[in-house]
């Protein structure tokens, strides 16, 4: 009897979308639309209700003393420039207080996260009410506000789990994020800089400027876009076989000591990335003791240029990187090669297959198979990794051909940083970002259509 | 080779013996080009000038020849005892063989044999020798079953630990200064570490450590908190929505985090907060649910039986996450807490932003890289590594205690 009630509720809630609920609803629901919560007020849950109709006057009490004005700011982001006007009763020149587009930019983001929050809040409530509503009418129990609450524990724990993530991640995540979207169409580059200065909006220009003209901006961009793609591929594969084969040695069969060997290797991954980079910069530097040694040693007469020539900077900062990164990856195959099942081997040693077959037709395609999308997501990471460019070279060497301050060993991500903390180009850092979304995007889609494939073929075992 | 001798792979028995042969012959060839002659291994021998060093040369001739002996001997009378004898000498032929190469041109020049030695100079006697003993070494390691993993392993160890061998010889060097033309300090000292901490007008270093662990141990604990709550809700539950907001998260962590630092700065400012620690943990803890997926992959792999059976026992989503699957998931959370005290601990770049010159609030990631600067290395760089050490001990203790649960974590995630 329950279950067809159920069955009845849920029958009649399903065929009710955002349109429905207001055209066949009936005047309470229609009404809730323009005074959120009504239908759960009539539908006997009072303090829910109030409490939708209360947030619901909070927010227009706000838009009306704040948000509006803060939303038309964004339209034109300041119209009133710093600077000295000349005042006639007073007959002297002003310093007058400027609009400062950077806060009002801001401040309109805030309003517009506001405002889509309530737009959440109000779709949530015309949901809640219509469902009260379908309960009432099968002739259901109707939730009061305290089950409502100690729902909360149970089948709506979502709600209370995810509250925190989700106002953390909206005010100190997507907000900031929107905020510098809408950086990369604004002309707020070091020359318009607030509060002296105004920035307004410019539409795709920047991207039309980094993207295609021959001005020393895409000069910059495509050659440290190259190199950012040969980077991380190089990084990303030079580590996963380095790894592959650190674990592979150490997981074999007659290595004993298994954990101290392992743990050598896990004190570099264990030391903070910027104290053993930073360390190894000054090791390689020109009287650094890299140097020193290899003309004691013999194996050079001058010393050579790790980090200060182009092309030795770049093979540097990818053998260091390997330095750093294949504990990493013999940590994470190590759980894996484990997995394998040894039956596998067993029967190929039967049949004759050498260590190179048995690696070739067994183990590689074993790893390859589960580790693709960690090797993506590895890649994806190595275009951003910031720690190892920045605490090794620091973009270094400069090259004059390139636009303000980057660097031959620069990265995207860290010329954008570069761009924000010395030059305060945020318009150029904000239009990099979402070039290097593009490019995250990109790869990520090729993850998530590869692993579709992968889950159809799970016969390898 | 016909015999058959118990724990030992004699297939290898004639090539490891031509190889050994081969490495004693290579004694003989030209070791070193000196005045436009070649002279070979055991010449220089004849003219060492008394270097620390010419043990090497010395070792790494009696042992090649020793080993081509041993394998003589090994053929007539073919015993384990033999073979390992052999092998034990071949090992230490290839010690020495190698260490030529670093060493060669403080011993031809303090002979006299050459001056402004370059190890190009080094000739066929010496190259061959060095490759032969190697090739030697893998072949009687095939033969006693030795697993010739040892050899990559014990090369590869010493490479990735010289660079921190380094850290900790600078932390104890009586000399100060950034460039010293020896490895090895001329003199010990734990001052740097005495002056790190006694001097907290230049250089609080120790408010700085105290100030990382705040961060990071609040970080730590919030961190947990919130990802295995959003992971949880994720694995365990289904509601509207689910699928969306694991997009949404996607979508947000492919933009590069530092982009929106500027704003994150002026918002903070906004509340109050700029300058503070509170502030570090805050917004570290505001991004933490980003980090989800390795402890849902985790959480995934728990049987969805153990909550059903939960549920029809009466309890609730709340009971099963505390009372259920938290005590089944110690390698994650020992994990998550593990990553959320070191990104924490070696964070740098926001926290540089957000304490600008403010020096009494400095973490010691910011402080350290401020001791780092072109202009101060010279006089801290002693300090530097004393400082490094001091961050860098409690990690790696904690790291190599841990370390059984990070595997597991990991590829508990990679199998979910």
């Amino acid at each position: 009897m329950a279950d067809r009630q159920d069955k009845k509720v849920k029958e009649a809630y399903r065929d009710r979308n955002f349109v429905t609920i207001f055209t066949r609803g009936d005047i309470f629901s229609k009404l809730s639309y323009v005074l959120c919560g009504l239908a759960n007020i009539r539908n006997g849950q009072v303090i829910k209700g109030c409490l939708f109709l209360l947030l619901e006057a909070a927010y227009v009490l706000f838009m009306i003393r704040k948000g509006a004005s803060l939303l038309s700011g964004l339209g034109t982001l300041g119209t009133n420039t710093q600077g000295m006007v000349f005042n006639e009763e007073i007959g002297i020149y002003e310093m007058i207080q400027g609009d400062n587009s950077m806060l009002i930019l801001l401040s309109g983001v805030v309003a517009v996260v506001i405002t889509a929050a309530f737009a959440a809040l109000w779709l949530f409530s015309i949901f809640s009410g219509e469902h009260a509503r379908a309960r009432r009418a099968a002739g259901r129990h109707v939730n009061t506000f305290v089950q409502d609450v100690k729902s909360l524990f149970n089948d709506n724990i979502h709600f209370s789990f995810l509250a925190i993530p989700v106002i953390g991640l909206g005010i100190f995540t997507v907000m900031p994020l929107l905020y510098m979207i809408l950086m990369a169409f604004t002309n707020y580059d070091s020359e318009h800089q607030p509060p002296g200065n105004l920035f307004d909006w410019v539409g795709i220009k920047n991207f039309i400027t980094i993207l295609s003209t021959s001005d020393r901006l895409s000069a910059t961009f495509w050659p440290v876009l190259g190199w950012t793609l040969i980077w991380g591929v190089c990084a990303t594969f030079t580590c996963y076989f380095g790894g592959m084969f650190l674990a592979m040695v150490i997981n074999s069969k007659g290595i004993r000591f298994k954990k101290f060997w392992r743990t050598i290797f896990v004190i570099t991954y264990a030391i903070p990335g910027f104290i053993s980079l930073r360390f190894v910069a000054t090791m390689l530097g020109e009287r650094g003791i890299f140097n020193v040694l290899l003309q004691k040693w013999g194996f050079t007469q001058s010393p050579l240029p790790f980090l200060t020539n182009v092309s030795w900077a770049r093979v540097s900062v990818i053998l260091i990187n390997m330095w750093i990164g294949i504990p990493v990856t013999m940590l994470m195959v190590s759980g894996i090669l484990m997995n394998i099942p040894g039956e596998l081997y067993e029967s190929a040693r039967i049949d004759g297959a050498g260590p190179f077959t048995m690696f070739r037709k067994i183990t590689f395609p074993y790893m390859w198979f589960v580790t693709t999308p960690y090797l993506i997501s590895n890649l994806i990471g190595n275009f951003n990794n910031f720690n190892a460019i920045y605490f090794l070279t620091g973009g270094a060497p400069n090259s004059l051909d390139y636009f303000k301050g980057a660097g031959k060993t620069d990265l995207l991500v860290t010329w954008l940083y570069k761009l924000t903390k010395d030059s305060n180009d945020y318009n150029l850092a904000s239009t990099i970002g979402i070039m290097i979304f593009v490019i995250s995007a990109t790869f990520t889609l090729i993850t998530f259509t590869r692993s579709n494939a992968m889950k159809n073929e799970e016969g390898f075992q | 080779m016909k015999k058959t001798v118990i724990g030992l792979n004699l297939k290898y028995f004639l090539p490891a013996m031509a190889a050994a042969l081969i490495g004693c012959i290579s004694l003989f060839l030209p070791f070193v080009k000196t005045e436009g002659k070649w002279i070979s291994l055991f010449s220089v021998c004849g003219r060492l000038g008394g270097s620390r060093a010419d043990f090497l040369l010395y070792g790494a001739g009696i042992c090649m020849f020793l080993s081509a002996v041993l394998a003589l001997f090994s053929f007539v009378c073919t015993k384990k005892g033999s073979v390992i004898t052999w092998q034990i000498v071949q090992v230490f032929g290839t010690i020495f063989m190698t260490l030529l190469i670093f060493s060669s041109k403080a011993i031809l020049e303090s002979s006299g044999v050459s001056t402004a030695f370059l190890n190009r100079q080094l000739g066929i006697g010496y190259w061959l020798g060095l490759i032969v003993s190697y090739v030697t070494l893998f072949l009687i390691m095939r033969i006693t079953k030795t697993n010739a993993g040892y050899v990559p392993l014990t090369i590869l160890s010493i490479i990735w630990l010289f660079p921190i061998l380094w850290i900790v010889m600078t932390a104890f060097r009586a000399e100060q200064g950034y460039y010293v033309g020896y490895f090895i300090p001329h003199g010990f000292t734990i001052q740097n570490f005495i002056d790190l901490f006694s001097n907290p007008g230049v250089l609080p270093f120790g408010r700085w450590w105290t100030n990382s662990m705040i961060v990071a141990l609040c970080g730590c604990c919030f961190n947990t908190m919130i990802i295995l709550m959003t992971a949880f809700i994720l694995s365990r539950t289904r509601f509207q929505g689910r699928r969306a907001f694991m997009n949404i998260l996607m979508v947000i962590g492919m933009f590069p985090g530092f982009m929106s630092l500027v704003a994150v700065y002026n918002i903070l400012k906004g509340l109050g907060l700029n300058q503070s620690l509170a502030a570090l943990i805050i917004v570290g803890a505001a991004g933490a649910a980003m980090g989800y997926h390795v402890t849902k992959g985790f959480f995934d792999t728990i049987p969805k039986a153990l909550d059903e059976a939960a549920i029809i026992d009466g309890a609730n989503r709340f009971q099963i996450f505390t009372r259920i699957t938290l005590p089944l998931s110690k390698s994650i959370i020992v994990y998550i807490m593990l990553g959320g005290f070191l990104g924490a601990w070696s964070d740098y770049i926001f926290p540089s932003m957000l304490f600008g010159d403010k020096q009494s609030s400095y973490t010691a990631a910011v402080g350290l890289f401020w001791m780092t600067d072109f202009r101060r290395i010279d006089t801290y760089y002693t300090q530097f590594a004393a400082g490094a050490l001091v961050v860098a001990v409690p990690i790696v203790i904690l790291f190599v205690w841990l370390q059984r649960f990070y595997v597991e974590g990991l590829s508990g995630s990679v199998k979910g």
